[in-house]
């Protein structure tokens, strides 16, 4: 019986290996397209490990196009590990859950609109990060959507125009590239389960690039009009994909919505608000 | 115990590879829980995002016919998985295995693909990768 266990959980995992090297290889195998400033090993592939390149000023330069290095939609799909819960108030709270009971049907992708900060860097069609001197780009390829982060030293507007990612500004601190967000429009999940926000969200999210092919992102939520304290979301981390390119994703074809509405109004004769709490 | 853990985190990875890749959330949409096996004939191809749709023929056990609704990935998705715009043509004969719609209508989320005529698997975007 010991033995079928151990075979029978061996299995499991082998087959688990399996499906995720299965998945990686198959975004991987996008067009060959050798990028000049790639690190390689002797055989002519990528070196992942090889040091994180710098810029010409000495800073380290993020650029490059990121994913998530597993599923959003596994039990990463929220910002904290499973077991633990974010400090919401209790609107919050009860938008949360009814959110993980209905599946997330309504959440902002259905209807194309933006993932937000930070749920944006866990797409799994990732972004394209474009670090210059005074500006880092981050171009996040599902529904084809932008963000812009300041590094030439300017504060936060004090009365911003609300934007679903918001107005970032960006310092150095070391090796860690510190980013800070307020200007939020409500409407965003912070993440996939759906934790909500108010307008008086701020973000701060520390991008440190550990090698040429990886990248951790610690990101601190704070927005006392949803949560009692500030918290720290579970360490981000983002694997390079070398050799290969963004292409166009537009909502053209959504086929999804009219049935998602249709099966969920049945059951749920209220729709839950994805905004309005203030 | 553990070897019932170690098949369910094998399914857990399977669904979470699959739902990776949908724009929406898969679980509201489609039900796990009804797996279908469709053989027939492509009528359309939507080659489109956020998803790609295509439709084909299926005769049913009465001899009538229904078209069927297929969800896969995106074009992105099924481009960098090996996929050209035209690997899966109308007319093709193709064996499908999916996932029904939650609201029981003659959508599912296809899970495999397979050209009837040469047994090639086609990677759909969703949990069984090909076997190419």
């Amino acid at each position: 019986m010991r033995i079928y266990q151990i075979t029978a959980w061996r299995g499991g995992m082998f087959a688990l290996a399996l499906v995720f090297a299965a998945h990686s290889t198959a975004v991987a195998q996008w067009l060959s397209l050798p990028l000049p400033g790639t690190p390689r090993t002797a055989d002519g592939k990528p070196n992942l490990s090889a040091p994180a390149p710098r810029t010409a000023d000495g800073k380290p330069d993020h650029s490059g196009i990121w994913r998530l290095n597993t599923s959003r939609h596994n039990p990463n799909a929220n910002l904290l590990p499973k077991g633990t819960e974010a400090p919401m108030l209790p609107w919050a709270a009860e938008l949360y859950k009814r959110r993980v009971a209905t599946h997330g049907y309504d959440r902002p992708m259905t209807v194309c609109l933006p993932h937000g900060v930070p749920d944006g860097l866990t797409s799994p069609y990732g972004f394209k990060l474009v670090q210059t001197p005074n500006l880092v780009v981050h171009l996040y390829e599902e529904f084809t959507m932008h963000r812009q982060i300041h590094t030439d030293g300017r504060p936060l507007p004090v009365d911003p125009n609300p934007q679903y990612y918001g107005y970032s500004i960006g310092r150095w601190e070391g090796e860690t590239l510190v980013v800070e967000t307020a200007g939020f429009k409500e409407g965003s999940w912070l993440d996939n389960d759906g934790h909500p926000h108010t307008e008086a969200l701020r973000t701060t999210e520390r991008f440190r690039r550990i090698n040429f092919g990886s990248m951790e992102v610690d990101v601190t939520i704070d927005d006392p009009k949803a949560y009692s304290r500030p918290w720290t979301a579970e360490t981000m981390r983002l694997v390079l994909q070398p050799d290969t390119e963004l292409l166009e994703h537009l909502c053209e074809n959504n086929r999804d919505l009219e049935r998602l509405q249709q099966i969920w109004q049945d059951r749920q004769p209220a729709a839950p608000p994805t905004t309005g709490r203030q | 115990m553990k070897a019932r853990l170690a098949i369910l985190m094998c399914i857990a990875a399977i669904a979470a590879s699959g739902r990776a890749l949908a724009h929406h959330s898969f679980a509201a949409e489609f039900d796990e829980n009804k797996p279908v096996k469709l053989t027939g004939t492509v009528t359309k191809v939507e080659w489109t995002n956020p998803h790609i749709w295509f439709f084909m023929d299926v005769k049913n056990p009465d001899g009538t016919v229904s078209n069927w609704g297929l969800e896969m990935a995106s074009p992105n998705n099924l481009l960098r998985a090996g996929w050209k715009r035209d690997s899966m043509k109308v007319g093709d004969v193709v064996t499908v295995e999916a996932r029904q719609a939650r609201d029981g209508s003659h959508n599912a989320n296809a899970q495999t693909v397979m050209l009837t005529s040469t047994g090639q698997r086609l990677f759909a975007g969703s949990p069984v990768q090909p076997a190419q």
